[in-house]
């Protein structure tokens, strides 16, 4: 049994199968190009229904055009085995090879080596955000705020109101397509947690995080100043995702690699060519 | 005629075809400095393009302007691909970039995609952080494929050039490694726009995404290529080359639009 996990882990850990996989990754997404191209309504709802009510009704009705996306989910969990047992196989011989030294220059060759190890694990990172993300996420489809009303967040004593929409109209001449149009749409917002108040800007870019959840800005109105005249309402994407975090981390661990990578191949490496 | 971003686009590539007949030149007296010139005026004129669409859109991101801004980074990275040097993979490598830069601009004149307006949620430094590394990115895995490329024919003569190639292959890895770290940087910029813009690290409204994944993880696989026995030097020169400006092709794909005439 011992030698049957120990043949497992050293084929799970395979750099041949890094490079399987990475080029059955590659054919697969090409794949899912063409097959996302003109049917992106069938993945839309991925993001307010999460995987798995998704998987059960449009990914599997639909295989012909989903099939690549169960594909890429089986690759990229193997993807991330094959990346967990390799870079903790290099990291044992790593810190074995380097039990002898001491000192601030050790330790900075021995963190610059360990640079693309620590890349790999911030990949691992994002996978597991990720999937966190589309499996646990809390979606609250169809919030619309107006003025003076306010929205109830489920499962906290926690109101949003908005207080006042401050949209920016263009009124220069160069984008001539934009004249009058909102150039940039702000709601001021007002959170109450039931014991203090506060308030906070939203945008389209920039949102808002009140109890748990995230309020990003979905759509609103009125958009122009010429037209019909529309009613003041901003509609928002309210979500709890506690993925968010994990692919953050994820992400800075990943570019912290990098970032050692790329000093290691400037300093050291360009010395040693030279 | 009107100046206009498409008639001073057709310029740049006129220079840039002037720029490649030149390198083509069979000797050094022949080339003289007219590559560099006709390099030089159609990197200009392309800035032009780019600023227009910009100053078009400014401050939020022009729609699919990497069709145009592609030749563009790819043409600045044309003295640094290869150096001063003046040896024949130097010369090949500058040709095969130019020849890349030519067609890219033929494909942007023929099936241009400038018809789409910009959006309210591109206004953020990170969609234009997301778009530059990406150009910056494909621009080094382009000249990583003309590296390869530029190997190939050594491979006929199997012993004599092998140093040759090996050198060829380490530039190619190096600007792959390099291409490699801007798309990822790009990839990052475009998760955390998606995340503040939509709430989600992916927006499936647009299928680019999937070849952009795509491109990542051939890179990666040729990153590690070298740490293996089951490649051999050809083998990795084939991914790199043939593979590289196949991938390539299709990434530019979504910023191509209906075939309209160019004149």
């Amino acid at each position: 049994m011992h030698r049957i996990l120990l043949l497992f882990w050293r084929f799970l850990g395979s750099i041949n199968l890094t490079i399987g996989l990475c080029l059955l990754l590659t054919a697969d997404l090409v794949w899912g190009y063409f097959s996302l191209n003109r049917r992106t309504p069938l993945f839309t709802p991925l993001n307010d229904m999460g995987l798995i009510p998704w998987m059960q009704t449009y990914g599997s009705h639909n295989l012909a055009a989903t099939g690549w996306f169960f594909l890429l989910l089986i690759l990229l969990a193997l993807l991330a085995g094959n990346t967990f047992v390799c870079t903790t196989n290099r990291i044992v011989q790593l810190l074995a090879a380097g039990d002898g030294g001491k000192g601030a220059a050790h330790r900075k060759r021995l963190a610059l080596k360990l640079a693309p190890h620590i890349m790999h694990y911030g990949l691992i990172v994002i996978l597991a955000g990720y999937l966190a993300s589309y499996l646990c996420t809390q979606v609250l489809t169809g919030r619309t705020l107006v003025p003076g009303v306010p929205l109830s967040l489920p499962g906290t004593s926690g109101q949003v109101t908005l207080l006042a929409f401050e949209p920016e109209y263009y009124r220069g001449e160069r984008l001539a397509f934009w004249r009058n149009e909102v150039i940039a749409a702000q709601a001021r917002l007002l959170l109450d947690d039931g014991i203090t108040q506060q308030e906070a800007l939203l945008s389209c870019t920039r949102p808002v995080r009140f109890q748990g959840y995230s309020l990003h800005l979905r759509d609103f109105a009125p958009k122009s100043l010429r037209g019909m005249k529309m009613k003041t309402r901003v509609d928002l994407y309210v979500r709890k995702d506690p993925g968010v975090g994990l692919y953050l981390a994820g992400i800075a661990l990943f570019t912290l690699g990098l970032a050692l990578y790329i000093y290691e191949w400037i300093t050291h490496r360009e010395a040693t060519t030279e | 005629m009107a100046i206009t971003t498409h008639s001073l686009f057709l310029l740049a590539g006129a220079l840039y075809g002037l720029a490649l007949l030149t390198a083509l030149a069979p000797d050094r007296r022949g080339r003289g400095p007219w590559a560099g010139m006709f390099l030089a005026s159609g990197l200009a004129v392309n800035l032009a393009v780019v600023a227009w669409r910009y100053h078009q859109a400014w401050p939020m991101l022009p729609m699919h302007l990497g069709a145009v801004a592609l030749p563009f980074c790819l043409g600045l990275l044309v003295p640094f691909a290869a150096g001063k040097a003046e040896t024949y993979m130097a010369l090949t490598v500058r040709r095969i970039l130019l020849a890349q830069i030519v067609l890219l601009v033929g494909a942007a004149l023929c099936f241009p995609k400038d018809f789409y307006l910009p959006f309210l949620k591109s206004r953020t430094l990170l969609a234009h952080g997301f778009l530059w590394f990406g150009l910056a990115g494909k621009g080094c895995f382009a000249v990583s494929a003309a590296w390869a490329l530029a190997a190939l024919p050594l491979f006929r003569h199997a012993i004599d050039n092998r140093q040759a190639a090996v050198a060829a292959m380490h530039r190619c890895q190096r600007w792959a490694a390099l291409g490699f770290a801007l798309w990822t940087l790009s990839m990052f910029a475009g998760e955390l726009w998606s995340y503040l813009g939509w709430g989600t690290p992916v927006v499936w409204e647009d299928p680019a995404l999937t070849l952009t994944m795509a491109a990542w993880f051939f890179y990666a696989g040729l990153l590690h290529l070298h740490l293996t026995r089951l490649w051999s030097l050809k083998s990795r020169v084939l991914y790199a080359s043939l593979g590289g400006l196949v991938l390539l092709s299709l990434t530019c794909v979504p910023d191509f639009g209906p075939f309209r005439a160019p004149f």
